[in-house]
C-alpha cells in the first residue's frame, strides 16, 4: 500500500480540492454529539476523527430510502440521483463496520441501493481512536487499526499525517493535489508510527475477553440475562439503529391514490421490534424481549455473517445510547462475571 | 373505476383531522375527484350519506347521540378508519377516564346543569373502538398528511396500510438526537406509537405522548427509570395518561402493584 507524508497544515486545502469529487461531509457538532453533515465551509466540521451519534451506514445504508417509483406498468429506478461524496474522519471502528456491511450487501446477494453508495462514497479515515475511552471497546474487538475498506486514512503523527491510499479512488484524490504530499517516508516517520501506536494501545479501553465470550453466548442461551434484560427493554430501538452492523431493513409500497402511480420505500428495522419476527398466519418466533435480545447479542457477540464472526467493532454506542444499561459491555459482564466466579472455584476446587 | 363514497366525520375533538385533510393542498384536487366525498362539515355544507365505502372519524364519542350516530356510521360503511389520537384512543379527554369524579367535573364545567347533564346523555370520553369495530387507525394529534394519504390510498387498493410499527425514539435516532432519558427528561418517546418524525424530541422536548400508546410498549421499564431520574409516581402516572387513554389505564393499572 502506498504511504504518503502530508503536513497538518494543508488538510483543510486539501479537503477543499476534494469537493470536486462530490459533496464533502464531515463530523459537525450537534449539542453534545457530533453528526456527519454535508460540509459546505471547512470551519464548521472537526478535523479531528468523531463517534457520530449514526455511524458511516447513514450514508451507503440510509435509514429510508425510495427504492424505485412506477406508473402502472412501468419502472423508473431512482438510484441515478444518489450523490457522490467524500466523507473525512471516518474512525477505525466505522470502517470495520463497513466491512462487515459489505459481506451482507455486496457478496452472495448483491443490493443495488447499498451497491451505489458504496461506489459513490470516498472514504477518508482518520486515527487515532479518539473514541470516548467510557465506552469504546475496539481493542477487545480488534477495530483499533484498519487496512483495508478505506480509500485513504489519516494517521496523526503530531503536526503531520502519514496517509495511506487504499485505492484507486484514493490515489486520484491526491493527484488533486500532489504538491502537498511527500512519498519520502523516512525511517523516523516510521519509528513515530510505532511508537504512537503503541503507547495509544496502552491508553484505557474497555477490554472484554473476546477469547471466550463468543464461547460463552453459545453456552449461555438459558443464562438468566436475558431475562433480567428483557424486562428492562424499552423495545425502542436505539441499539440498532446506532450500530455500524446492523442492517435489516423493511419494504412497504406507497401508491397513490386510486391512482397506477406509486412508490417502493424500504426503512430501517430491528430484531428488538416485537413485530419484527411475525410471519404469515400471526405467529411469533420471538414473542418475549428476552428472546429478541438474545438474537441480537448472538450476532454482535457471537457470530454473524458469512464469515460467522461477531458483528460488534466495539464502537460503544450501544454503551452511550441505551436509556436503561442494555449493551455488548453490560451483557459481556455479566456473562463473564458469573463463568469467571464458577471457572475459578472449579480450579480452587482441584488438588 | 367507479369513485368510492367516502364519508368524513367529526366527533368531540378539535377538528385537527379535518383541516389536515384540506391541508394536503398538492393533492387535494385529487382527492375530491378521485372520491365521491358524501360528507366533510369542515369544507362543504349538505352533507348527506346513505351507504359509504369509506368512513373517516375524527374525534372521541362523549355523547349517546354520538354513540348512536357511530354505530349507524359503522352499519353504513364498509371500510371504517379512526383518525387522530381522540378517535383512536380517546385523547385528552380521556385523561380520567376510570379515575372517577367524572359527572362532578361535568357539573363544575355547566354550572351544575342538570338539564343539560340529561339531554346530553353525555359520558366520560371513549375511543371509537370503545362501541365499534375500527378496521384502520391513523394516530397523531393531529395525524401525519402522509400516513393519511398512505392509509387512504392503500384502502382504495384494498391492501394493507402500513404505519410504522415503532415508538418514537427509533425516528428520534433517524433524526440523530442524543437521548433525552439519557439526559434525565421525562421523554415518554418509548411508550409512543412513531410516525411524527420526532418532531419534540428534536427541538430538545421530551415527547408527551400525543400520537398515542405504541402497540407493544415497556410501560414497567419506563416507569422504573423514571422513578430513578426522580420523577414521583404522581408525575409519571399523570404524564403517561394525558393522552393515553383506555390503553394506558389499563396498562398501569395492571401494573402499578407490582412498582415499588
Amino acid at each position: 500500500m502506498r504511504v504518503l507524508r502530508m503536513n497538518k497544515r494543508h488538510l483543510p486545502e486539501f479537503l477543499e480540492a476534494s469537493k470536486q469529487f462530490g459533496e464533502l461531509w464531515g463530523p459537525v457538532k450537534k449539542g453534545e454529539v457530533y453528526v456527519y453533515e454535508h460540509i459546505q465551509d471547512i470551519s464548521e466540521m472537526s478535523l479531528q476523527p468523531q463517534r457520530t451519534l449514526l455511524p458511516l451506514k447513514k450514508l451507503i445504508y440510509p435509514p429510508k430510502i425510495k427504492m424505485f417509483q412506477y406508473e402502472g406498468e412501468k419502472y423508473q429506478d431512482t438510484q441515478e440521483e444518489v450523490p457522490r461524496r467524500v466523507v473525512y474522519g471516518v474512525p477505525s471502528c466505522d470502517i470495520h463496520g463497513l466491512l462487515i456491511m459489505d459481506e451482507i450487501f455486496l457478496r452472495q446477494y448483491r443490493d443495488p441501493y447499498y451497491a451505489i453508495r458504496r461506489e459513490r462514497t470516498a472514504i477518508l479515515g482518520a486515527s487515532f481512536c479518539t473514541c470516548y475511552p467510557k465506552s469504546c471497546l475496539c481493542q477487545s474487538m480488534g477495530t483499533d487499526f484498519i487496512k483495508e475498506g478505506f480509500d485513504l486514512y489519516f494517521t496523526d503523527l503530531g503536526n503531520y499525517y502519514l496517509v495511506w491510499v487504499g485505492s484507486s479512488l484514493g490515489d486520484d484524490l491526491i493527484r488533486l493535489k500532489p504538491e502537498i504530499f511527500n512519498d519520502n517516508i523516512s525511517r523516523k516517520d516510521l519509528s513515530e508510527f510505532v511508537t504512537r501506536k503503541s503507547s495509544y494501545t496502552q491508553e484505557p479501553c474497555n477490554i472484554i475477553d473476546m477469547a471466550i465470550i463468543p464461547d460463552l453466548v453459545e453456552l449461555s442461551s438459558e443464562h438468566p440475562v436475558w431475562e433480567e434484560m428483557g424486562e428492562k427493554c424499552l423495545e425502542c430501538g436505539a441499539c440498532t439503529m446506532v450500530c455500524p452492523t446492523c442492517n435489516c431493513y423493511n419494504v412497504f409500497d406507497e401508491p397513490y391514490l386510486n391512482t397506477e402511480t406509486g412508490k417502493r420505500e424500504r426503512y430501517w428495522d430491528s430484531c428488538t421490534f416485537n413485530g419484527y419476527s411475525v410471519v404469515a398466519g400471526g405467529h411469533n418466533f420471538r414473542e418475549s424481549r428476552a428472546e429478541r435480545l438474545r438474537l441480537w447479542y448472538w450476532h454482535k457477540l457471537n457470530s454473524f455473517g458469512p464469515q460467522e464472526r461477531p458483528a460488534c467493532v466495539g464502537c460503544g454506542r450501544c454503551v452511550d445510547t441505551c436509556p436503561v444499561d442494555i449493551n455488548v459491555l453490560t451483557v459481556s459482564k455479566r456473562l463473564l462475571g458469573d463463568k469467571t466466579k464458577q471457572a475459578l472455584s472449579t480450579k480452587a476446587k482441584k488438588p | 373505476m367507479e369513485k368510492k363514497k367516502v364519508g368524513i366525520f367529526s366527533f368531540s375533538g378539535c377538528s385537527g383531522e379535518q383541516l389536515m385533510i384540506l391541508d394536503c393542498e398538492a393533492q387535494l384536487l385529487d382527492i375530491f375527484s378521485d372520491l365521491e366525498i358524501k360528507t366533510f362539515p369542515m369544507a362543504q355544507s349538505n352533507n348527506r350519506y346513505s351507504e359509504l365505502d369509506i368512513a373517516l372519524l375524527e374525534g372521541s364519542i362523549t355523547t349517546q347521540h354520538q354513540k348512536e350516530e357511530l354505530q349507524e356510521i359503522r352499519k353504513a360503511s364498509k371500510v371504517l378508519i379512526a383518525m387522530g389520537t381522540c378517535a383512536c384512543f380517546g385523547g385528552v379527554q380521556s385523561m380520567l377516564l376510570g379515575k372517577g369524579g367524572w359527572k362532578d367535573r361535568f357539573m363544575k364545567v355547566y354550572e351544575n346543569n342538570e338539564g343539560l347533564y340529561r339531554e346530553m346523555a353525555a359520558f366520560e370520553s371513549q375511543p371509537c373502538s370503545a362501541f365499534v369495530k375500527v378496521d384502520h387507525l391513523i394516530p397523531g394529534c393531529p395525524m401525519d398528511k402522509d400516513q393519511f394519504l398512505h392509509t387512504l390510498s392503500h384502502v382504495l387498493h384494498n391492501t394493507k396500510p402500513h404505519l410504522y410499527p415503532f415508538p418514537v425514539c427509533t425516528e428520534c435516532k433517524w433524526k440523530e438526537n442524543d437521548c433525552l432519558l439519557n439526559r434525565g427528561l421525562p421523554c415518554l418517546g418509548p411508550l409512543t406509537r412513531g410516525g411524527c418524525g420526532a418532531i419534540c424530541p428534536s427541538h430538545n422536548l421530551p415527547c408527551v405522548g400525543c400520537w398515542g400508546p405504541a402497540e407493544t410498549p415497556n410501560t414497567t421499564s419506563e416507569f422504573k427509570l423514571l422513578l430513578e431520574k426522580g420523577y414521583s409516581r404522581e408525575e409519571i402516572i399523570r404524564k403517561f395518561r394525558n393522552f393515553g387513554g383506555a390503553v394506558i389505564a389499563d396498562r398501569l393499572r395492571k401494573i402499578l402493584d407490582k412498582i415499588k
